[in-house]
């Protein structure tokens, strides 16, 4: 911590100019693909431990490269991970995890009460995401990506998250409507 | 986790931008290999972020971290700033402090700027800080920037030689309660309590309390110096972050001490202040903020002096990234004082009551000549104050990223100390005849500073060397009304100046539970008389400071929930004032049974039973060993 600290001001001139948008899409793209692991979905039939586990992005993709790149050839035990996108909450058919983007921010609520109850693992840097019933809101604490859990979403769509990602989280409850 | 792996990260975060592929995929299997508790530490840019501090990063800065203050077992913001091995730290007495950069140290050091969350705290009497009533929650402070060197620019007047920044955590960071407690020989008690909580989602706050009770020092006959000093102070900080990304931030603080006098009454001092705060990101490239504060002191020292001194100010701030090389920070300040000094028999200020004003414009660019290697910043400061009209602070650094591992830097600086009421309004005795008065024509006294360093980060290993020599044109002195007559003297402007020397500062992370840090510094400071001028002291009333220092922090884990932490300092002699050169050390061990619960022991100045830091023979006094326990408890 320190270091990060002491360095902060050497990162920061290293940093300039060049697009700062990309640097942050990319830790958030291994967020993604750390959820794949560190949570779990019910399974229904034994197929489904052959099938890929597949990441959706619905709405304007925010990662560039940063998320193919990410993904590109892991497996999780037997399955493959799958990247798709949506243009539209219509279009999500099997789907594991999805990053719902910030051009999807006015339709959250519409879109949480498709998936209302499907098991998908709902993510979004929307502010207000888990206030909405979101599952997992990227946070900004100043330089630093943190996350906020709705845990209480994600066991009503039977959505199981690790211990391991809880600890590093902020859980919160979304206020009674 | 270990601190060195997303610290490189860092370093290839911000290369891979660039377009090599290979680059980019090293990036991602770096990040991949990640542990979720590394992963939430990574530092990014985001878009509501600029990357603000180029032009600090091309300076000579320090940063003292939450965590090393806390392993050094500080208990005050000076002892804090020991850590920093570009700061020049000496203990006068219980309460009293000489803090500055590059030299030019002294009780009254005025060289160096010093802010706490934004708020100005050096005081317009003599350009210097009453360290005695600058404190904070120790436990509440993110970090310490410390930079040695002009930041006039940015930051305004008086950072001639350094800026001491102390920047506290935001509310929502400081949840819950902490409450600490202890004792010990030489801070006798003390306590503190702070509470932090949220009120609704988008606002959260804290208060806090604090007092504490410090032994007396001791006289060089070993007789007591009678000067124990207690304290009282608590204060509060609400922030309100509306989703449309508007931040509010309203802080305040108020103490009230008493500090024993060996042959008057008791020394009160109090004060406080209220700062108000609004930030606003316009859009990815552009952001505004507009800072305002009160603040409020007053102190009486019975037979020397009393003040009562109002400070109001307003600071607004623009950035924008102005095409894709450009980045340009500009902003507008004003600052209003209202002194009110309670003369005595010893020392008068005339006028006795003083209302002045600042007005400050500042504007710099951040010029990306070749994006992720070479920037150029160019910027200046122009200010107007009431004793010398418009002074202009210009200054140009640049900064070559030779590698992902190595900056080289340089810079070159213009700087100012304005006038403050010592210089222009001070008279002694309080009555006339006059032994001195202040100078009518005292002007400001300039700087031109010329600086080059280099930053290297590699693996567990952070190294910075800054190398400085600054040119001092009419410093301060005191001249003879009648030659030959020694008295009446008047303040002028005679003596010129020069320094050189370096700062080494290094960090190393040994094992994952092993760290340490320390910095040296040797330099040299001449301060000659110009043809005409009388003042035959060479400087001695100005510069008061080591040619040396030797600062060394480790920190260790141990099993067993036990930390072990140490300071070592080693301090050259002060040759105007026989101050001998001395080595001393700090320790702590510290016991956490429960992550809420921490319970240490502290040494302070271990190596003597008593030493002295700073003073001429007759003025001088004692600083002793001291041990303190202290129990924190955090639910």
């Amino acid at each position: 911590m320190a270091f990060l600290n002491a360095l902060t001001a050497l990162a920061s001139v290293l940093l300039l100019v060049q697009s700062p948008r990309a640097s942050e899409y990319q830790v958030k793209a291994v967020f993604l693909f750390n959820f794949v692991q560190f949570v779990d979905w019910p399974r229904v039939t034994a197929a489904d431990s052959a099938r890929p586990l597949v990441i959706g992005i619905l709405g304007s993709d925010p990662f560039g490269p940063f998320l193919d790149e990410t993904v590109r050839g892991e497996r999780l035990g037997a399955r493959p991970i799958q990247l798709r996108r949506y243009r539209e909450i219509a279009e999500i058919g099997e789907c594991n995890v999805l990053f719902i983007s910030r051009s999807e921010n006015e339709h959250v609520p519409a879109i949480l009460s498709v998936l209302k109850n499907r098991p998908v693992l709902t993510v979004s840097d929307g502010d207000a995401f888990t206030n909405q019933g979101g599952m997992i809101q990227f946070v900004m604490d100043k330089s630093r990506i943190r996350l906020r859990i709705n845990l209480e979403a994600a066991q009503a769509a039977n959505v199981t998250i690790s211990s391991k990602l809880l600890r590093v989280a902020e859980i919160v409850r979304p206020p009674r409507r | 986790m270990t601190a060195t792996r997303p610290l490189f990260l860092i370093v290839i975060l911000a290369l891979w931008a660039s377009p090599a592929p290979a680059q980019q995929r090293d990036s991602v299997e770096s990040l991949k290999h990640l542990s979720l508790d590394q992963l939430i530490n990574v530092e990014v840019m985001s878009v509501s972020r600029r990357p603000e501090r180029l032009s600090e990063a091309a300076s000579a800065i320090q940063v003292i971290t939450q965590d090393d203050i806390r392993q050094s077992g500080a208990t005050s913001l000076p002892e804090a700033l020991r850590l920093a091995s570009n700061l020049q730290v000496a203990q006068l007495d219980a309460r009293q402090w000489a803090i500055s950069a590059r030299g030019f140290n002294g009780t009254a050091a005025n060289k160096l700027l010093v802010l706490i969350d934004g708020r100005t705290v050096y005081t317009p009497l003599f350009s210097g800080v009453f360290w005695d009533v600058q404190d904070v929650l120790l436990a509440d402070v993110e970090r310490i920037e410390v930079i040695s060197g002009p930041g006039a620019t940015l930051w305004g007047a008086n950072a001639v030689n350094g800026v001491i920044n102390v920047i506290t955590k935001d509310a929502k960071d400081t949840r819950g309660l902490l409450l600490t407690g202890g004792g010990g020989t030489e801070l006798r008690g003390f306590g503190s309590g702070r509470y932090g909580g949220a009120l609704g989602a988008h606002a959260n706050y804290r208060i806090y309390g604090k007092a504490f009770s410090r032994d007396r020092t001791v006289l060089p006959n070993g007789l007591d110096a009678t000067d124990d000093w207690h304290m009282g102070q608590g204060g509060l900080r609400l922030e309100y972050d509306a989703a449309t990304s508007h931040h509010l931030t309203l802080q305040g603080d108020w103490y009230n001490g008493r500090v024993a006098q060996p042959t008057a009454g008791d020394i009160a001092i109090s004060g406080g202040n209220l700062i108000a705060k609004w930030a606003h990101p316009i859009s990815a490239r552009s952001d505004v903020a507009v800072q305002a504060y009160y603040d409020r002191t007053h102190r009486d020292i019975p037979g020397t002096f009393g003040e009562d001194l109002d400070i109001y100010d307003i600071d607004q701030q623009h950035h924008a990234q102005v095409a894709a090389r450009h980045n340009v920070v500009w902003g507008l300040g004003y600052r209003l004082i209202n002194d009110h000094v309670a003369n005595t028999a010893a020392l008068a200020f005339l006028p006795a009551h003083v209302a002045r004003q600042w007005v400050t414009a500042f504007g710099q660019d951040e010029i990306a000549i070749k994006p992720e290697r070479l920037h150029l910043t160019l910027g200046t400061k122009v200010e107007h104050n009431d004793y010398t009209g418009f002074e202009i602070q210009p200054s140009g650094r640049v900064s070559w990223t030779i590698d992902s591992a190595s900056t080289l830097w340089a810079a070159v600086s213009r700087a100012v100390r304005t006038p403050s009421r010592i210089d222009r309004e001070l008279f002694a005795p309080g009555q006339p005849p006059y032994f001195l008065t202040g100078g009518p024509n005292f002007r400001s006294e300039e700087e031109l500073a010329y600086e080059l360093g280099f930053r290297q980060q590699r693996g567990a290993l952070q190294l910075s060397l800054a190398t400085f020599y600054s040119h001092y044109h009419g410093l301060r002195s005191l001249e003879q009304v009648n030659p030959p007559n020694p008295t009446p003297i008047v303040i002028g402007n005679g003596q010129d100046g020069e320094s050189y020397g370096a700062e080494l500062t290094a960090q190393y992370r040994v094992a994952d539970r092993w760290r340490v840090r320390g910095g040296y510094t040797e330099m040299r400071v001449h301060i000659w008389p110009n043809p005409g001028s009388t003042d035959t002291s060479r400087g001695a009333s100005e510069s008061r400071a080591p040619n040396r220092q030797l600062i060394l922090q480790s920190s260790l884990d141990l099993p067993a929930h036990l930390e072990l932490d140490a300071v070592f300092r080693s301090v050259g002699e002060i040759a105007h004032d026989q101050v001998p050169a001395y080595a001393d050390l700090n320790a702590r061990l510290t016991w956490r049974p429960i992550a809420a619960l921490d319970v240490s022991v502290v040494g302070q100045n271990l190596l003597h039973d008593r030493h002295v830091e700073f003073g001429t023979p007759a003025a001088r006094r004692e600083i002793e060993r001291g041990v303190y326990g202290m129990v924190q408890w955090h639910f």
